[in-house]
């Protein structure tokens, strides 16, 4: 099979999560798809080019559609954002290699996400709630600019409604007129309320380069080791098959090293803020 | 090859035949042939258009197995996309490659090997023969002595030709290869021609003057992130990617859409790329992780030392090209010997 061509997928629908974050679900045309949580797809609009997007919807409903989280940034995003239902997008993938599912059963978790990092890590959220007792404690922390800025917002109710869990919210600022009764701060302020057992548990972030470098400093000085905290990482591709060279990190290819990698394995690499 | 192999002999009229075998048998041959100064893999019909005592040429040849540009697929627009592969280029023979060539092919066919394969270019190198040409001199910039990856070579070719004085010793290293040469007829010879062939490699060993030790060099690059001499070659470096794309293991490429001006058609394509440019490390918004020369040139350096990019793949085969092109006269090899604390 050629790697580089896409398969075709229809949108079924799209929904507005924040002024420039759309949620669109796909349905591969050709059947199967099988993905694991943290797991990303290169998204194309032809004739305008193809970008990675991380998969944010949970491997069980995979055989019925994928969902895709998308911030307009450039070309490709900006081409998906004037598609409609029913307009078709090709898909290849998934490319990398996903959130450490099986390390984490019995284990507590901490799930850091900053702006439209969340994406990535709602797949893991979901299997949370889709299979609880394969977790320990779950705490969710999640930052954006303002409360504006928040993806799935109508799911949070739920996320915070998880037994031996909870849900912690900040953002960096909020607008005159808009009400507000969380955190306002940066995501790594919400650590003094953190109470998942350092010597059991595994950290899954996501988020802007520089907010994951602050984050990792202070959860090494709560005590995580470096093995246990998981990096999303996120460089441009153009293949995801790890050929093309774009996504390097010194040695490691980001599509199919990564994109999560442990502190440990990136701390020695150049070329990165974290 | 071991030596179980059959060997033979021919003239430079036997050269000529097998050149004119090749053709015959489908192939578009493409052998070093010199313009102005310099040497390039060109299209031959005749031996006579080659010259069998070349150094290097300016371009690998790469551009022949990962071309500088290809198309991936072509693409119609319309309720949705229709996707067609384009049909496959016409089969290379490359006549005359030198053994830190052969072992670069070698290192990408490993490389674009990986899972997933790249099927562009396995299909083309599955049909491309290839004939190795063991080197007759070398100059101030050939180092693949030190990177053990010349002047001797055993694979990576379907025949070896070296010239032994009295007439050019071939080599079969496939089976291709050996029925290639056993068609044509060849004089079978004896074993005392490795002999003779490695007298020659030993004499050609001593004219070398470059060095870059492979050994201990990747961990100990990767362990000065922060040594002075990034920073300072680069403030010479210009960025302009010659060095990729000179580099017989370089394989970085970019993707892009063509659309048609009708807008309901297009191509897909691939280009050659380079980490030196500015764009290559780019992210969204704006943001770019090697943003300065000196990460460009230190990545570039570290991939060529085995710590970066593809790693053994991508690194060095002392080919020189990238010295011998940069226009600003950078030498990795120097910059090796400052991490290795000479000077």
């Amino acid at each position: 099979m050629n790697p580089y061509v896409p398969r075709i997928a229809v949108i079924e629908s799209i929904v507005d999560e924040t002024p420039d974050i759309k949620t669109f679900r796909l349905r591969i045309t050709d059947g199967g798809f099988s993905f694991v949580p943290g797991q990303f797809v290169m998204v194309s609009v032809l004739g305008v080019g193809e970008s990675a997007i991380s998969i944010s919807s949970h491997p069980d409903d995979a055989e019925k559609f994928i969902e895709i989280s998308v911030r307009k940034v450039g070309n490709v995003t900006g081409s998906l954002f004037r598609l409609k239902p029913g307009d078709k997008v090709g898909v290849r993938g998934p490319f990398g290699n996903g959130w450490p599912v099986d390390k984490a059963v019995g284990k507590d978790l901490l799930i850091v996400g900053g702006g439209c990092g969340q994406g990535a890590l709602r797949p893991l959220i979901l299997d949370v709630l889709r299979h609880r007792d394969r977790y320990g404690r779950v705490e969710i922390l999640y930052g954006a600019r303002t409360p504006q800025d928040l993806m799935f917002k109508y799911e949070h109710d739920v996320w915070a409604s998880v037994p031996q869990g909870c849900l912690l919210l900040t953002v960096d600022r909020v607008p005159p007129g808009v009400e507000w009764k969380h955190n306002v701060g940066v995501v790594t302020r919400l650590f003094e309320h953190v109470t998942v057992d350092p010597a059991n548990s595994l950290v899954c972030i996501c988020g802007p380069e520089i907010m994951m470098h602050f984050a990792v400093k202070g959860l090494l000085s709560m005590g995580f080791k470096e093995s246990q905290i998981y990096l999303s990482m996120e460089r441009r591709m153009k293949c995801g098959v790890g050929k093309c060279g774009h996504c390097q990190i010194g040695g490691k290819y980001v599509c199919k090293d990564g994109p999560i990698f442990t502190y440990e394995e990136l701390k020695l690499e150049p070329d990165k803020i974290l | 090859m071991g030596k179980a192999s059959q060997l033979f002999k021919t003239d430079l009229k036997g050269l000529d035949r097998l050149i004119k075998k090749l053709r015959s048998d489908g192939y578009v041959v493409y052998g070093p042939v010199k313009r102005g100064r310099s040497w390039f893999f060109l299209e031959i019909d005749s031996v006579k258009q080659v010259d069998l005592n070349y150094v290097r040429t300016v371009l690998p040849p790469k551009k022949l197995l990962h071309p500088p540009r290809e198309k991936l697929f072509e693409f119609k627009l319309g309720d949705g996309f229709e996707v067609s592969e384009k049909p496959m280029p016409p089969t290379v023979a490359l006549f005359g490659v030198h053994p830190c060539d052969l072992k670069a092919i070698e290192r990408q066919d490993e490389f674009f090997s990986q899972t997933p394969e790249d099927p562009y270019y396995l299909a083309r190198r599955r049909n491309a023969l290839i004939i190795g040409l063991t080197c007759t001199r070398v100059d101030e910039n050939c180092f693949c002595l030190s990177r053990g990856t010349g002047p001797e070579v055993s694979t990576g070719f379907d025949i070896l030709i070296t010239d032994v004085g009295n007439g050019y010793l071939l080599e079969p290293g496939s089976a291709k290869g050996l029925e290639l040469l056993k068609s044509l007829g060849f004089q079978e010879v004896g074993d005392e021609y490795l002999e003779a062939k490695q007298k020659l490699i030993e004499e050609l060993k001593k004219s070398f003057t470059k060095q870059m030790p492979p050994e201990g060099l990747a961990e100990l690059a990767k362990s000065m992130l922060e040594h002075e001499v990034w920073k300072e070659t680069a403030e010479r470096c210009l960025s302009c990617g010659n060095c990729s794309l000179v580099c017989p293991t370089c394989y970085c490429f970019d993707v892009y859409d063509v659309l048609e001006l009708n807008l309901r058609s297009g191509v897909r394509v691939r280009e050659l790329d380079s980490c030196q440019l500015l764009e290559y490390a780019e992210v969204a918004l704006g943001g770019n992780f090697r943003r300065n020369r000196f990460q460009r040139l230190r990545h570039w350096m570290l991939c060529k030392f085995g710590v970066a990019g593809g790693g053994l793949y991508s690194s060095c085969v002392g080919c020189g090209r990238c010295i011998v092109y940069c226009p600003a006269n950078i030498d990795l090899t120097e910059v090796a010997s400052r991490l290795r604390g000479g000077g």
